[in-house]
């Protein structure tokens, strides 16, 4: 039981560690139709 | 009496908002992306609802029920490993300042798009078709389990009661589906959280239900092989490590690559909306699925046995109806259908888009029509198939959630280097589109059909070697296939390329000789 809800917290960081660093990405880039706002969850 | 009345107030909601969002569809864009100009909220919404479907809330605790906490690899890590890597997708393919409408048409722009006809636009709209079609199939059958549940019609009849959400949901096109996802969203949280503390309430507990799951041997039908000791506690539980693990890469790398997920990521208004969009419902999907995952393990304490002639994708209405109060039990069954309409409704209009906007108008650009006409069209289409998908329902051949990992194993097999490699690496050209898809998916049929246990893997790798060969043996894709994807600003002829292919009315001026890419 332990090892299968670590795996699926396992994906879950994973999951939000990526999409982090592409919004990071995207502030970087500064382009606005992208999104770029100067804030990276905003 | 309760399930009724709450059934019925669900149904007076679709219709309200189905009308309702009628307003909002002015062009053929609005209605099937939303013209990329969804907000984050509504996107949280749409993505959750669509994600959830019956095969999530019927077909998760039915395997949970049967095969133990394996489940939560195989289905629950594997689903949201793939909503993992949707933002890996979102990041480039929301980028151009005139995203594609469609996944077909991305797929032209992407592969073809200094062709009139694209045959490989063509090619790729007939699998949706097929695929999409399977996947409403199944809403259908969950709709029609929890429906016979709720008022006692026979299973063959009440199928048809889905058409009436139908008419209303297909009506609206992207944003009747959007809006009334993000209800269906707050519906479905709100049933299974009351649904799981009823199990709860019913058990005694968690102790009582990992009691059971550590010493039970009862089989899943009566009847049956009695199971093994302690298995429905263990990683691999009844499947076996080969099967979970292909279970488990099926539903993450094909959900990844789904056309309605690439589709979904054209929608929002920006990149970074898109993206935030996909965490955030990661974090909601959390809340949505910890009560599954307690109903569905809570039900072998429950209901040792299910009755002979039952499949377990009845074990959660079965456990609601019979452990729960009859206003809980109406709320989640309510919540259940909210699933089962939701995620069709999405369905059902990438599989009418796909035929009408990719195939027909595709194979037909010559002939113009109005965007009413279009629109209606479309609407028509969307329906013929709705009905289509009822009367395919009537006799269930599996079970809901190896359906879909059956799907999104086809669709990985045949979309996985297009999608990936085609946002990433300029190199990739049309030839090798075309043998990934015509590789990936005769290569997956044939080793399923010869009962390999990973079928979706062998044809992964050998269709990446194809498609490697085919980036080198093949020409370099010309600049304006790649130019939306790499680059902020793109050249008057990428523009150009682009009016064409959507057969806009514009004047444009006569295209230079492409260019050819420097991979």
């Amino acid at each position: 039981m332990a090892v299968t809800l670590w795996i699926w917290v396992i994906v879950v960081i994973l999951g939000l560690s990526i999409g982090t660093f592409l919004l990071y990405k995207i502030e970087k880039s500064g382009v606005e139709r992208w999104g770029a706002s100067g804030k990276l969850f905003k | 009496m309760w399930y009724i009345a709450v059934f019925a107030l669900y149904l007076l909601f679709i219709v309200y908002t189905s009308l309702a969002s009628l307003r909002k569809v002015e062009s053929l864009s609005d209605f099937t992306t939303g013209g990329h100009r969804m907000g984050l909220m509504i996107g949280v919404g749409t993505s959750v609802a669509t994600w959830v479907s019956v095969a999530s809330v019927m077909g998760v605790p039915g395997y949970l029920y049967s095969s133990g906490v394996a489940a939560i690899i195989g289905w629950v890590a594997g689903w949201f490993f793939g909503t993992a890597l949707i933002p890996i997708v979102a990041y480039k393919v929301r980028r151009p300042k005139s995203p594609a409408r469609t996944f077909p048409e991305f797929i032209q722009f992407r592969y073809e798009p200094l062709k009139k006809k694209s045959h490989l636009r063509t090619l790729v709209a007939a699998l949706m078709v097929v695929g999409y079609f399977i996947f409403t199939h199944l809403q259908v059958v969950g709709f029609g389990i929890v429906f016979s549940s709720i008022t006692g019609i026979k299973y063959e009849i009440a199928i048809f009661a889905f058409l009436i959400f139908l008419i209303f949901t297909s009506i609206g096109g992207f944003w009747s589906v959007a809006v009334t996802d993000s209800v269906n969203t707050v519906l479905i949280i709100i049933g299974v959280v009351l649904g799981a503390f009823a199990v709860l309430s019913a058990t005694g507990g968690f102790a009582n239900i990992f009691d059971t799951l550590a010493t039970t041997t009862a089989p899943t039908i009566e009847g049956g092989e009695s199971l093994s000791k302690g298995i429905l506690l263990t990683p691999a539980g009844t499947f076996g490590l080969g099967a979970l693990f292909s279970i488990f890469i099926s539903n993450s790398l094909g959900a990844a690559v789904s056309p309605h997920w690439v589709s979904r990521m054209l929608a929002p208004k920006s990149v970074k909306v898109a993206i935030m969009q996909m965490m955030i419902s990661m974090v909601l999907l959390v809340a949505i699925f910890v009560p599954l995952i307690i109903i569905g393990l809570g039900a072998k304490t429950l209901i040792p046995s299910m009755p002979i002639g039952q499949t377990t994708d009845y074990i959660m209405p079965m456990v609601i109806m019979n452990f729960a109060h009859p206003l809980v039990g109406a709320m989640t069954l309510v919540a259940l259908c909210a699933a089962a309409v939701s995620t069709a409704n999405s369905m059902l209009l990438h599989a009418g888009t796909s035929l009408y906007y990719d195939i027909y108008q595709n194979i037909f650009k010559n002939k113009k029509k109005s965007e009413k006409n279009s629109r209606n069209n479309l609407r028509l289409t969307v329906y013929i198939l709705g009905v289509l998908a009822v009367l395919s329902a009537v006799k269930p051949p599996v079970l809901l959630a190896m359906g879909f990992t059956y799907v999104y194993a086809g669709f990985g097999a045949a979309f996985f280097f297009v999608v990936y490699l085609g946002l990433y690496w300029k190199r990739m050209n049309a030839l090798a589109a075309y043998t990934n898809i015509i590789v990936g998916t005769s290569v997956f049929i044939i080793a399923k059909m010869m009962g390999a246990t990973n079928p979706f893997v062998i044809a992964l790798c050998i269709s990446f070697v194809g498609v490697l060969i085919a980036i080198y043996v093949g020409k370099k894709p010309p600049v304006e296939a790649y130019e939306p994807y790499f680059e902020v600003e793109v050249s008057e002829n990428t523009e150009a390329a682009i009016r064409e292919v959507r057969n806009e009315e514009i004047i444009v001026e006569k295209m230079k000789p492409a260019k050819i890419g420097n991979g």
